[in-house]
This record gives C-alpha cells, sequence and structure tokens, in this order.
C-alpha cells in the first residue's frame, strides 16, 4: 500500500500535464455535459405539451413532459453496480444509462396534476461527462479501470464499438446573412437570386432557418420549412402579424436609413428606392384588405391550421400567433424584437439588391460555427419524444374511438398506452450513435442525415487526436462539382488547420481545428454554467454606459451611417452613434479581460465601409462558435490579462500582428491592436508535430499529415484490454531526437510512433530508385520497426444458431488431444500458434476453438482463416447474459510483422518509401572512424524535387543533438518569435544550419552532417562525403503480408469457369482489357494465351462440324468391355477416349474437338436459351485456305 | 597453377601491430596488403566469426507485460560467453542429435524461472538465466565470476552487475521457461555477430609545405589547424610551427584542403592515403575477446580460402577458371 501512495504524487504531476490533451476534446465533453446539465430539461420544457380530447365525453387530457433524469450507467438496473467503460468494449453493449421523465397529467384543465415517471429506456453515455464513472479520475484510477492514463473521453461505446459525434459545420445562429444563390430563382416566378437568411436557434439548440426572398418588384417574401414544404408569406403581412402596427410605421421603419442629404458616401446602405419598395409591401396587403393585425393573424391562421399539428380545434388567431412563435425568428421571444429584426432584415435585403452591401459568403468561417455532440442529441432527442407523444395520441385516439368504456381520466389506463413506444427512444438515439443516421420526418434543420458519427480508430495516436479535433464541412458538399467550397480561406486563419486536410476526394471538407483553437460552451473557464439572462442584462447595461440608445417601441429610428445596430445573439438591442462606436468596442474588449462579460465573448464589429460588408455591431455569446486565444495589446500587458477570445466573425476585421515584431506592413493609422500568441497556432495538432515544417514545401506538410495518421506506432498502453478488430503496435519504438514544443505539450512520448533511424542519402546499389529504401538487415534483426498486429474476433453463439438450437464452447469430451491450441473449455490456450488452412499440409493446429452442438452432440472445431499462422494473445470470456454454457468470447491474435521487402516507411516529411532489400550489414559503407554502419539508405533523387529541407535539417540536428545528449527544439516558426528578443540579444539570430553545424564541428565532425564513407563491399573510400545522421522514421500501416496477391491454380467461379477475385478467397487479379491491349501490342500472344486461356477458363469442347452445334455433344458411355480389355493386356489406361454423339445429327463422325474459353460455351448457352443458335464453322486451315474465306 | 598467364607472383608478407588490446578492444595496424583483404577481415570478423546465442525458446509460463516473441527476440540478444563456439558444431552439421538442440556438441540449454512475489517490480535479468554448461552464460555473469575469483568483492547491484534487463514483472506476474543456445554466425541474424564494430581506415599520409607554411601568420596558422573538426594538427607553442598532431584523427573531409585554397595558398598541405596501410578498431559485444575475435576470423578467412583452393585442385573452378584466363 505505501508503494501504491508512493507512486500517486508523481501520477497527480502527470494529471495535469494532460490538462492540455484534455483541453483538445473539451467541445465534446462540455457540449454533453451541459445536455446533462441544463440541455435536457430546457428541451423538456420547451416541446409543447399534448393534449387529447376524447372524441365521445369531451374530456380532455393534458400531457407535460417536466424533468428528465439520465443516471449513470449502471451494470443492472436492480443493483447499483457501476458499469465501467472496460467492461462495456469487452462485452460488445452499450455504455448507457437509464433515461427517465416525469410526465405530468391533468384532467380537464382544472384537473388535479398527477405525475408519473415513465422510463425511455437507456441513452448512451459520454465517456469523461458528468455521468461517467470515470470522470475526474486520476490516472492511477483510469489504469486500474483499464483505460489509459490520459483518456480523454468525448465518445460514446456503442456495442463496444467507440463511436464519436462528427463536428459539422453549420451556418452561424442568429446572423442574418445576405446571400446570391442561383437556386432562389427556383423559389417561383418572380424571384430573384438574393435573399437574407437566418438561422435561428432557441434555447434548447433546435433550430429553423427563415429566408426572405427578394421578388423583381421590389417586394419580398418569408419563407420557411414546415412539415417538408416551404411556405412564402408576403413579408407585409408578417410585419403586420407580429405587431399592432400601422403603415406609417413600417414606412419610417424601413425608410429610417435612407436620407436623400447621404448620396452615395461611406457606409451608406440604402438608396431612394427604399420608399417605392416599402409601398409595393405595404400596397401587397392592403391588397388583400388585411388592415390590422387580427386580420392579418387570422389570414395566416387559415392557411396553416392544416398543417400545424395539434391546432386543429383552435381557431385562426391562435394557429398563427403558434406559427409566428414557432417559425419565425425563434430564437427570439418578443414580438417586438421580431419585428425589429425583419425589418432590419429587409434593409440588409435592400442594400444587398442595391449593391451598397456586398453578399456574404456561406464558404467562409466568419459565417460559421459547429455542430457539437450534446446539441445534436438534443435535438434528435427532442425530435424523438415529441414523435413519441404523437404516436401515443394515435393510440389513444384510436383506442378511445373503439372502446366506449375508455376512460381518459383513468391514468393508469393511458399510461398503458404511453408506455407503448417509450423505449424506442432511447433506442433511436443508440442506433444513431451506432449507425450514424438521424431519422426523423422533419430534417430537423440539419445540413445531412447520415454519416453524423465516425469510428474513433485507435490506430494511433496521431488519427485519434485527429478524429475529435476534425471539422466537417457537410456530406452533401462532396457531391458538389464546384470546388469554391474546398478553398482555403483567409477567414478560417487560426481556427482551421491550412496544412491538415486530407487530399483527394474530401480535400478542404473535412478539415482539423488548429492545436490553440476552442469552441465555446455554455460553461465559462471557472466550469460554471453562464446564464444567458444575466449576460444579457449586463451586457445592455454596459452598452448603455458607452451610449447606446436602447430600441424602444415606437421610435424614430435612424440607420447606418449616422448609427449603427447593436446586436445581441440576433436581438437587435439598440444603436450607437458611429462615432463613438470604436470606443464601445474597445470598452467591450477591456471587459471581456476583466471577465466582466463572458471572456468568450464575439465583439463583432462591422464598420462602415463603400458597400463591403453591411455595418453594424454584431454581439454573439452563443455556445458553439469557434474561438482562440489572442494577445490583446490595447491593455497593459501583465501576463495573463492580454490573452482574449476571439471569433472568427470579429477577427476579419481585427488588427492582429505577428509576434515577430514587425509591423506586417501596417500604418500608424491602423496600429496593430492584437498580437498572435505564437505563430505555430494556426497549425493543428498533428500539423504542429512536423519538425521545422516551414522550412518544407507546402505539400510535404499534408502529405506528413496523412501519413502521421497512418504510422503504426503505439496506439495504447493498455492494449492489453483492448478489443479492438485491429490494432497495430511496435515493439520497439523511439522517441524523436529532434521534436517541437507541441510533442512534449501533448505527451506524445506515451505514444510514440517511430524509430531514430541512422539514415544515410546515397545511392548505393540500385535498389533505392524511385523511391525506394534500403533496410540494414542486421538492424532489423536487432528489433528496428519490429511489430505486432492485434486482431479481436469476438464470437457470439447465441447469435449464430439459426434453428434454435443452442451452441456453446466445448472440446469434444473423448479427446485427449493435446496437440491441438484448444484447451480443455473448447476455447484456445494463451500464447499457442494456430497455423493458417489455407496451407496444404494438414496441421494439427489449425483449429482454435470448437463448438459444441447441444443438440446433436456434435463438436464442430473451427479453423483460422486467413493466410499466415497467428498467436493466441488474449482469450476473454463473457458469462454475463448466457443461460448455461459459455457462448460468448473474446479471442485476440497476434500476428508478427517483421519489416519485409515491401513494407512502406516514411520520415516526418512526407518522404515516404517502401523497403525494397534488407541489406546485409557487411555490405553497407561504413564510417571509418565510428564504424558506423546505416540503418536505412535512400536515394538523393527524393530531395530536389520535393524540396523537404526540413528533412536535411532534421539530421543534422539529431545527429548534433545525438552527440550533445539532448533533445533538440524544433517548433516551426521560431525565428520569428526569438526576433523579439533580439533587442536583448542581438547576437542571437542564427540559422539553424549555423547552430547544428558548430555543434557538430565542435564533436569532430563534419559541419554540414557529411561523413567519408568505405564501400562495404569493396573496402575503398568512397569519392564523395555522404550526407548521414539519424532521422526519425515511422513505419505505415500498409505493409505486403495484408495485400500480396498471388496465384497459379485455386477456386474458379461456378458459372464461368474463370478464377474468382478477392485475395480473402485466394482469387487472382483481373487481367482487363487495358491489359490485353498491352500484351497485344507487345505482340507477345504466349503470354497472353497463358493469361487469357490457359490460367483461366481452358476448355475442351465438342463441337460437331455438321451442325455447327456447341451444346448438341452427348456422351455415350465408354464401352466397358474395352476397357476390361485394356486392363487385361496391361495396356496404360489413359483416360478412355469417350465417344460422343451429336444429338441433332445422331452420329459421331462430324464430332471434333476445340478447345476454347469456357465462357464462350456459356454463352452459347445462354443464347440458346434466347432461341438464338450458334453456329461454329469447323475449319482446318490446310484443308480450308484462308483466301476462301469471305 | 599451370596458368601462363598468372606470370608474377603477387604474394605479399603483410604485418601486423598491435597498437591496443583489451578484453573487448583492439586496435591494430594492417600493413602491406591491400584493401580487399582488409574488407575480408573485416566482414569475416562481423559475420562469419561464430558465436553462441538463444536460439530457441519454449515458453511455459508468461504471464508478464511482454509477448512471448517479444521476449524470446530479447533472449537471443543476451551476449554469451562463446570461446568454445568454434569447437562447437553448427546443428545443422551435428550427427549427434537431429538438429533440435538436444545434444552437448552443438547446443547449450538454459533454464528461467522468475516469479514477482512482492510489490516491488522485479526486475528479470540475464543474471536469472541459469546455463547447463559453465563455458557458456551471459557474459556479464561471466565477469561478475571472474571478479569474485579474483577477490574483488562486488554488489550483484551496482554498477553494470545487474545485467541485461530481459522484462519487468510485477507482483504476480511470472515467467517460466526454456531456451536453447545454438552455434551460428552474423549472417544469419545479428545476434550471432560478436562484433560491436569492427572498422578500419586508410593510414593518412600527411605531408605539410613548410616553406608555403612559414608564409602564414600565426592567426592564419591557428585559423587555418580549427579548420579542420578533428584535431589533427597543432601548432607547436615554442617554434609556432604547425605540425601534424594526429594523422589519423583525420577524417578525409578534406575541410584544410579547402581552406588553404580559400586563404589563397594551394599546395598547403597534401593528404594521401597510404593504400597499404590500415588502421582497425574492433570492439567486440564481450561474447568472445577482441584477441579471439581477430584470431578466428583469420582462421575462418582461411578456411574460406582453403575451400577455394581445394577447388581450384580438383580443377573444379567451372567458370571462374574460364574467367581467370585458364586453358
Amino acid at each position: 500500500m505505501e508503494k501504491a501512495k508512493e507512486s500517486q504524487s508523481p501520477a497527480a504531476v502527470k494529471e495535469g500535464d494532460y490538462l492540455a490533451l484534455r483541453e483538445l476534446f473539451r467541445p465534446h465533453v462540455e457540449s454533453f455535459d451541459y445536455f446533462l446539465d441544463k440541455g435536457l430539461n430546457e428541451m423538456l420544457e420547451s416541446i409543447r405539451p399534448m393534449e387529447i380530447r376524447d372524441p365521445n365525453s369531451n374530456n380532455t387530457l393534458k400531457v407535460t413532459l417536466e424533468k428528465g433524469h439520465v443516471l449513470p450507467p449502471m451494470r443492472d438496473a436492480r443493483s447499483s453496480v457501476p458499469l465501467y467503460p472496460q467492461e462495456c468494449r469487452q462485452a460488445r453493449i452499450t455504455y448507457h444509462g437509464e433515461f427517465k421523465v416525469d410526465v405530468c397529467f391533468e384532467f380537464n384543465e382544472q384537473g388535479a396534476h398527477v405525475r408519473h415517471t415513465f422510463n425511455f429506456g437507456h441513452l448512451p453515455i459520454m465517456l469523461m461527462s458528468k455521468l461517467c464513472h470515470l470522470r475526474g479520475a486520476d490516472p492511477h484510477k483510469l489504469v486500474f479501470h483499464g483505460e489509459e492514463a490520459t483518456e480523454m473521453g468525448g465518445y460514446f461505446i456503442c456495442g463496444g464499438m467507440e463511436r464519436l459525434i462528427r463536428i459539422l459545420i453549420l451556418q452561424k445562429r442568429n446572423y442574418p446573412m445576405g446571400l446570391v444563390r442561383g437556386s432562389f430563382l427556383k423559389r417561383g416566378a418572380g424571384y430573384t437570386d438574393k435573399a437574407v437568411v437566418i438561422r435561428c436557434v432557441q434555447s434548447d439548440q433546435s433550430s429553423v432557418t427563415v429566408k426572405l426572398y427578394y421578388l423583381q418588384n421590389g417586394s419580398a417574401r418569408l419563407g420557411f420549412w414546415l412539415g417538408g414544404r416551404e411556405f412564402l408569406l408576403p413579408v407585409g403581412i408578417v410585419l403586420k402579424a407580429l405587431i399592432d402596427t400601422s403603415d406609417r410605421e413600417i414606412f419610417t421603419s424601413l425608410m429610417c436609413c435612407y436620407s436623400d442629404k447621404y448620396g452615395r458616401g461611406k457606409g451608406v446602405v440604402s438608396t431612394q428606392l427604399i420608399s417605392e419598395r416599402a409601398e409595393i409591401i405595404l400596397d401587397e396587403v392592403r391588397n388583400l384588405s388585411l388592415l390590422t393585425r387580427t386580420q392579418c393573424l387570422v389570414h395566416i391562421g387559415q392557411y396553416f391550421r392544416s398543417v400545424m399539428e395539434g391546432f386543429e380545434k383552435h381557431d385562426y388567431e391562435a394557429v398563427a400567433e403558434a406559427v409566428l412563435k414557432d417559425y419565425i425568428f425563434v430564437h427570439l421571444e418578443n414580438n417586438h424584437d421580431k419585428f425589429n429584426l425583419l425589418i432590419f432584415m429587409l434593409q440588409k435585403l435592400y442594400a444587398l439588391v442595391d449593391q451598397t452591401a456586398s453578399p456574404d459568403n456561406a464558404d467562409s468561417l466568419q459565417y460559421q460555427e459547429a455542430l457539437l455532440p450534446g446539441h445534436l442529441i438534443t435535438v434528435f432527442l427532442k425530435d424523438r419524444l415529441q414523435d413519441w407523444l404523437r404516436k401515443s395520441k394515435r393510440l389513444i385516439l384510436e383506442e378511445a374511438a373503439k372502446s366506449k368504456g375508455f376512460d381518459l381520466s383513468n391514468v393508469l389506463e393511458v399510461r398503458k398506452f404511453l408506455t407503448k413506444y417509450t423505449t424506442s427512444v432511447g433506442r433511436a438515439i443508440e442506433s444513431m450513435i451506432k449507425v450514424g443516421k438521424v431519422n426523423s420526418q422533419s430534417g430537423l434543420d440539419l445540413p445531412q442525415r447520415d454519416g453524423m458519427t465516425i469510428h474513433a480508430e485507435r490506430l494511433n495516436f496521431h488519427r485519434y487526436i485527429s478524429h475529435f479535433r476534425s471539422v466537417h464541412r457537410g456530406a452533401a458538399f462532396a457531391k458538389m462539382r464546384t470546388t469554391s467550397v474546398r478553398k482555403l480561406l483567409p477567414e478560417s486563419w487560426g481556427f482551421l488547420c491550412p496544412v491538415h486536410t486530407p487530399d483527394g476526394e474530401p480535400c478542404g471538407l473535412l478539415n482539423h481545428m488548429a492545436s490553440s483553437c476552442r469552441i465555446s460552451s455554455f460553461y465559462n473557464s471557472e466550469g460554471a454554467l453562464k446564464s444567458c439572462e444575466d449576460i444579457k442584462k449586463s451586457l445592455s447595461a454596459e452598452l448603455v454606459r458607452v451610449g447606446m440608445n436602447p430600441m424602444l417601441p415606437k421610435i424614430e429610428r435612424t440607420g447606418p451611417p449616422e448609427v449603427l445596430h447593436v446586436h445581441l445573439d440576433g436581438c437587435i438591442l439598440g444603436t450607437i452613434a458611429s462615432a463613438n462606436i470604436e470606443k464601445a468596442v474597445n470598452y467591450l474588449r477591456r471587459l471581456k479581460l476583466a471577465h466582466t462579460v463572458p471572456e468568450d465573448l464575439e465583439v463583432g464589429y462591422v464598420p462602415l465601409s463603400l458597400s463591403g460588408a453591411y455595418p453594424g455591431l454584431y454581439l454573439f455569446t452563443n455556445p458553439a462558435r469557434f474561438v482562440r486565444p489572442v494577445r490583446n495589446l490595447l491593455t497593459p500587458s501583465d501576463g495573463k490579462q492580454s490573452i482574449e477570445l476571439i471569433g472568427p466573425f470579429e477577427q476579419a476585421f481585427m488588427e492582429i500582428r505577428c509576434p515577430d515584431g514587425g509591423d506586417g506592413g501596417r500604418t500608424k493609422s491602423f496600429p496593430a491592436t492584437h498580437e498572435e500568441i505564437h505563430p505555430t497556432a494556426i497549425l493543428s495538432v498533428v500539423a504542429n508535430l512536423t519538425p521545422w515544417s516551414d522550412h518544407n514545401q507546402s505539400p510535404r506538410n499534408m502529405y506528413q499529415c496523412q501519413m502521421a495518421k497512418q504510422t503504426m506506432g503505439f496506439c495504447g498502453q493498455a492494449l492489453k484490454f483492448r478489443t479492438d478488430v485491429k490494432a497495430f503496435h511496435l515493439q520497439t519504438p523511439q522517441t524523436p531526437i529532434v521534436r517541437t514544443a507541441t510533442y512534449s505539450k501533448y505527451c506524445m512520448d506515451e505514444f510514440p510512433s517511430g524509430t531514430n533511424a541512422i539514415v544515410a542519402v546515397l545511392s548505393y546499389t540500385g535498389y533505392d530508385m524511385e523511391d525506394a529504401m534500403i533496410l540494414n538487415k542486421s538492424a532489423v534483426d536487432r528489433g528496428m520497426f519490429r511489430g505486432h498486429i492485434y486482431q479481436t474476433e469476438c464470437i457470439d453463439l447465441s447469435t449464430k444458431n439459426r434453428e434454435k438450437v443452442p451452441e456453446i464452447f466445448a472440446r469434444s469430451a473423448l479427446s485427449r488431444d493435446t496437440s491441438t491450441a484448444i484447451d480443455s473449455d473448447g476455447l484456445p490456450r494463451l500464447g499457442e500458434v494456430v497455423m493458417c488452412s489455407m496451407l496444404k499440409e494438414v496441421h494439427p493446429n489449425e483449429q482454435y476453438y470448437s463448438v459444441y452442438n447441444s443438440l446433436t452432440g456434435a463438436v464442430r472445431p473451427v479453423k483460422l482463416k486467413g493466410t499466415e499462422p497467428a498467436f493466441i494473445d488474449y482469450v476473454a470470456v463473457n458469462g454475463a447474459n448466457s443461460k448455461g454454457g459459455l457462448q460468448k468470447a473474446n479471442i485476440r491474435l497476434r500476428r508478427v510483422r517483421n519489416p519485409i521487402i515491401g513494407d512502406k516507411f516514411s520520415s516526418r516529411h512526407g518522404q515516404k518509401g517502401v523497403c525494397s532489400q534488407l541489406w546485409p550489414d557487411i555490405d553497407m559503407p561504413f564510417s571509418a572512424n565510428t564504424g558506423m554502419r546505416p540503418d536505412l539508405i535512400i536515394n538523393p533523387h527524393a530531395f530536389p524535387s520535393r524540396m523537404t529541407i526540413a528533412m536535411l535539417l532534421e539530421s543534422m540536428a539529431a545527429k548534433a543533438g545525438a552527440l550533445h545528449g539532448k533533445f533538440i527544439n524544433a517548433t516551426p516558426f521560431a525565428n520569428s518569435m526569438s526576433i523579439k528578443e533580439e533587442d536583448k540579444d542581438p547576437c542571437e539570430p542564427k540559422s539553424i544550419v549555423e547552430e547544428m553545424g558548430s555543434m557538430l564541428a565542435s564533436y569532430g565532425f563534419n559541419y554540414h552532417g557529411t561523413e567519408f564513407l568505405y564501400s562495404g563491399v569493396f573496402g575503398n573510400e568512397m569519392e564523395y562525403a555522404i550526407f548521414i545522421g539519424p532521422v526519425y522514421y515511422q513505419r505505415l500501416r500498409h505493409m505486403v503480408s495484408d495485400k500480396f496477391q498471388v496465384r497459379t491454380t485455386g477456386r474458379i467461379d461456378q458459372i464461368t469457369r474463370q478464377p474468382i477475385g478477392g485475395r480473402k478467397h485466394g482469387g487472382g487479379i483481373r487481367f482487363g482489357e487495358m491489359e490485353r491491349d498491352a500484351l497485344l501490342a507487345h505482340g507477345s500472344s504466349y503470354l497472353l494465351h497463358d493469361r487469357l486461356h490457359s490460367c483461366s477458363d481452358y476448355h475442351i469442347a465438342d463441337v460437331c462440324s455438321f451442325c455447327g452445334s456447341l451444346l448438341t455433344a452427348t456422351v455415350i458411355k465408354s464401352d466397358a468391355q474395352k476397357k476390361a480389355k485394356h486392363e487385361m493386356l496391361g495396356l496404360p489406361t489413359v483416360r478412355p477416349p469417350k465417344n460422343f454423339v451429336c444429338q441433332a445429327c445422331k452420329t459421331s463422325k462430324g464430332m471434333e474437338t476445340v478447345a476454347m474459353p469456357y465462357v464462350f460455351r456459356y454463352l452459347a448457352a445462354e443464347l440458346a436459351a434466347m432461341n438464338i443458335k450458334l453456329e461454329l464453322r469447323l475449319s482446318n486451315k490446310s484443308e480450308w485456305p484462308a483466301s476462301q474465306e469471305s | 597453377m599451370d596458368r601462363p598467364a598468372a606470370g608474377a607472383s603477387y604474394q605479399r608478407f603483410p604485418r601486423v601491430r598491435i597498437r591496443e588490446l583489451r578484453d573487448d578492444y583492439a586496435k591494430f595496424e594492417l600493413r602491406d596488403t591491400d584493401a580487399s583483404m582488409a574488407n575480408a577481415l573485416r566482414r569475416v570478423m562481423i559475420a562469419e566469426v561464430p558465436t553462441v546465442a538463444i536460439d530457441l525458446v519454449e515458453i511455459e509460463v508468461n504471464s508478464s507485460v511482454l509477448n512471448d516473441e517479444f521476449i524470446a527476440h530479447r533472449l537471443g540478444l543476451i551476449p554469451l560467453t562463446s570461446a568454445a563456439a568454434m569447437q562447437m558444431r553448427f546443428s545443422r552439421d551435428c550427427d549427434a542429435c537431429d538438429g533440435d538442440g538436444s545434444c552437448e556438441y552443438c547446443s547449450v540449454e538454459f533454464h528461467l524461472a522468475a516469479r514477482a512475489e512482492s510489490d516491488q517490480t522485479l526486475e528479470v535479468t540475464s543474471n536469472d538465466l541459469r546455463s547447463n554448461d559453465p563455458k557458456v552464460c551471459p557474459v556479464d555473469q561471466a565477469r561478475a565470476y571472474q571478479q569474485a575469483l579474483s577477490g574483488s568483492d562486488f554488489d550483484p547491484n551496482t554498477g553494470d552487475q545487474r545485467g541485461i534487463l530481459i522484462v519487468k514483472l510485477r507482483r504476480g506476474q511470472e515467467l517460466r521457461l526454456r531456451a536453447i543456445a545454438r552455434k551460428g554466425i552474423g549472417k544469419d541474424h545479428a545476434k550471432w555477430s560478436p562484433a560491436a564494430t569492427v572498422t578500419f581506415m586508410y593510414e593518412p599520409d600527411i605531408r605539410i609545405n613548410e616553406e608555403l607554411m612559414e608564409t602564414l601568420t600565426l592567426d592564419e596558422k591557428r585559423s587555418w589547424v580549427e579548420s579542420s573538426p578533428t584535431k589533427v594538427f597543432a601548432i607547436d607553442p615554442i617554434t609556432e610551427q604547425v605540425r601534424v598532431a594526429d594523422a589519423e584523427e583525420y577524417t578525409y573531409d578534406d575541410e584544410v584542403i579547402k581552406k588553404a585554397e580559400a586563404m589563397g595558398k594551394p599546395g598547403l598541405v597534401e593528404i594521401n592515403a597510404k593504400e597499404d596501410s590500415f588502421i582497425f578498431t574492433v570492439e567486440t559485444t564481450g561474447a568472445i575477446t577482441a584477441y579471439e575475435l581477430i584470431m578466428n576470423a583469420i582462421t575462418v578467412l582461411r578456411q574460406k580460402l582453403d575451400a577455394v583452393r581445394l577447388q581450384d585442385d580438383d580443377g573444379d573452378l567451372g567458370e571462374l577458371d574460364a574467367h581467370l584466363g585458364g586453358p
């Protein structure tokens, strides 16, 4: 016990180290925490109570969802044994907790409230969220429960699979965007391609997008989706329906930002056309003879009563009120606010049409935010619960119609119907996480319906982290032929990594967050929930203090350029005179630093400009925004205080300079107000790990990001407890000598992924051409790049039985055979080698478990699939829900993967290569002084065209570092930081080569890292100095052993008799038309014949030369007498000649044998089935000269 | 040798001068021969001098964190004292057994049994290997034994006496195995290579043009001397003349020649490699002593040449004969 205590203190220190790592996963965990803390109840509150009216008695029952409870995962519903994630992975079950909701019943409005708790099945619980048992656990506890010491959570375990919800890009919430899109024209006649679109998000995270279209006649239509259809309302009706207003008021509101005196100056957004347009809008309403608010409401209600669910019995006005509440600007509660926002949107729309304001780019990160796991679950759960209410209501009404005795007041009776579909709610959430499909009727205003979740692969740590840091643009864009969405835009600077995106199909769509990028949440930095109301109150108070005129109803207003509107989360708070605005913005930023307003408040100040973005002061406090820290230069820099979180919206209008001490070309009139903390903040975690990536050609860094995610390294320390289907493991990894600051920040030493190999750059044997590389055989013998593949098979016999006969693991009781790998329980012994069943020789060890059929008593041993032997690494038995005998087991197999010819390796600079030879140590070149032989030889041609200078630097630096015995810091852009300190120490700036070269020279090595080597074969000195030094090499997961495909004979297709395809079944690789053409062009006809005929479906057919038929030949039984005679005489019993008779000609005289592909015969048969006769005309060249043929 | 073309005899009598000889280190000069001989000797020392190393491992219990193959591989790389390796048989040639390592002529059996009983992490090292042949054991065991014999008291847990770490065991974990060490050569697997480093260099022949050197100032001399990354040259503090301090430090890097050219004094120094003298540096893993390594290498090399000559006597040189311009 003392020992345990002793080791706890270093663990505690370690835990602090992992904080940086945990920070990367925070968006996932925090959003789910909020769902548990508050989001769930808020969502339940927002569900409209269901009212059921009994058609017989006219009694009503109101069903309200009140409070939700999610319980932590338990092993059993009754006992209180906690369920740990590790058990779920092993048993392939889901890490979930019970989900209950209090439901309140109210009979006939004034009746007593009866509360019942309903069980809605189970909700998957995110690891490390507030309900996870591992929350806050120290590394010790984590390791005790079979997790990584660094476990960061952020994912779900569904059926044993680790799945996470992908962060998707959504349109920025509560901000009206001016868009120009061709598709708007299709809305109908008279529509233009211009519209102002706002995605309104309620407090329960559900959203409704409202579009304000511009019509050719100058009017506008308000469109929103309801029940799979877009409804378009004249904007005038909506304006009038929202509040009691007059035409005059609408007119002046619209005209507020126009004045004759402006002309076309800076910041003028409106033109004189606006008065005409306002008249048109008002005329439209008048033409419908809708004059008062009530008339407008009735008009709306008439249209919508049929589509609004649950409002069939309500009057028109109530329906219209509900439409306005549920579909128009749902983020606002007050109709006055809605009115103001609509006026603002109209003004923005007209500015867009008149080109006094530019359209917003929907592809730029400035107008985007993230869809977070917790929010998706909230939205989807709400939809499922509403669906449940709808279904239950239908059930009850059906029942009420059917049976006369049904009484709504009998809660128990009603409850019976309500509980019918409850568990489907939990199951729907689980299956959403499992398959990533969001099945709902309304579409939930989400960009896509499937692909919402991905599997968190633990191939290596880089890949694992990248999953959680990835941001996807949306599946719909992948199919688009335009490339504009994939563009790297300057707006994403510092938020999305410009380097870390895959090349090929998802290029530019699948991005990764920069390492310092965060996502704003409902929690402040202390971890306490933020209160929206308080924030709004304090913010408006502060704004009034700096000169904002609060937006009061009924006031003569002005607009830009005189004053700017102040928006807070899509609500217009008031106006500020444009002269005071800069002061106000600076004041707000100071408040941000002082934490009096939320530290992640986005102060989106869009200044007045000549037909630029529509001006205004847009404040955002909502979650799901991207934010990143920068240093504020305006406040006195007293260390921590000056770090400000900024968002992409405000960033576009801010002056942020590089911390290199320069001004970045800015003039005195526009000084930099902010400064980057470090230039590497623009790179993602993986891109940050490339040493000196600023010295590489940029695509090489992209390739490295790809390859880092494919390396075979340490996938985890808890490998022993893992049940991944496939896991790669490097036996002897090392920590790189040359590393960036990020490497230690994110504890990459816990998951190393390569080896410091001594790399010589020379063209030595010819085996290093075209990116091939030569490995030193002795180095491999000593363990370099050795690895294993772990494969876990989960065998569940309870799901396999088809005839309802239970099968269990057991060995035959009679068998005393100890030579097999199967132990007495029917499962393999640990450490045993299992041979593959594909080998020709029968080996006793090819079976690895045996199954006992409890009905027939038959024992069926099961052979190992595949072509290579495997070791039994681990066997786990799951007996949780088996009644008799073992039915479920995990068997982990281990396969050795030592480097062989054809395996793929890469350095950290996008320089990949394939091992072409394992070259004997004695034949490798050697250094005369040190006796060093390289581990690896690469060709010098790998450098000139690829320009990976950093790899050369790494080699030099690693050599110097190895000699000096210290790690070399290779953080990119380090020199643009150090220049700042230049004032203190002028002799400091030194190039990396200078620094490393002098270090090497001080140890007696060449300044440039070269050495004179001797040929290992001849023993003479080589003419030129060779560049040699340690470079961190990664082994990639692509290995020949998993890929090679070779075949001479083997299985054939039943119908065509051609070889089958597929490596798994020992099939061949298709030799297709183009390959055939190549051989034809070469004139290598024998090879062609061999490939396409002899090795394929060679067939000798009997053809009747009279009728030319291929199919009429029938066999006559060979003469038995003749055969006997042959045997008696001792004549060679070759194949007795078969006699064929043409069935059509009734003779065997014309039978000839012809060699042909079997498919040809198949074709003849197919044609015959269609009543087409295929006739062959046999000829013999000697008898039938070619000239006679036509 | 009835080839007329092979008229003159090229036979030479190489000389060896040993400069330094320790158990695991040797430095010697090889003169009056050429690079092919020197390199052949190097190659044989690395790859063809036989040693004994663990080759077959039978694992009885392994509940450690490392898997069986990993432990077997680690065991194989432990250097074993192989002074007797030259006399042992290759198990493929052994007629006393069928090559499975069950006889004393070709194999040595080892046993290892370790189980961690206490809370302290147990380090299983090469010291835990028990050999059935006292001549063959892990090298650090042998060293400890010799030290004990010579009377110097030693603590098995200090310094490099701890042995080579195989695996660490936690409480309750156990490792029990039987291993068979066999004779082999480094060509087959690096674990049988007795050489840690074998390298040679041409002896440099450095001639300073004294006349030209005298035209340099002291500062120039100093900067020229310092231009060599290794300390080849030095300045005599009294006479202020440049002299060759240690010619063998020279790595043929041409830095001084480039420097001289840069200073506008080409031909300041002339450096040539002596084509017929080599300086060897030999380090062993400890499996055999450096002396044994060199001697065994010469024996092996001679055996190989014998094999060629015997073939030659039979007149069975085949194509090679024709290639050499034979009858």
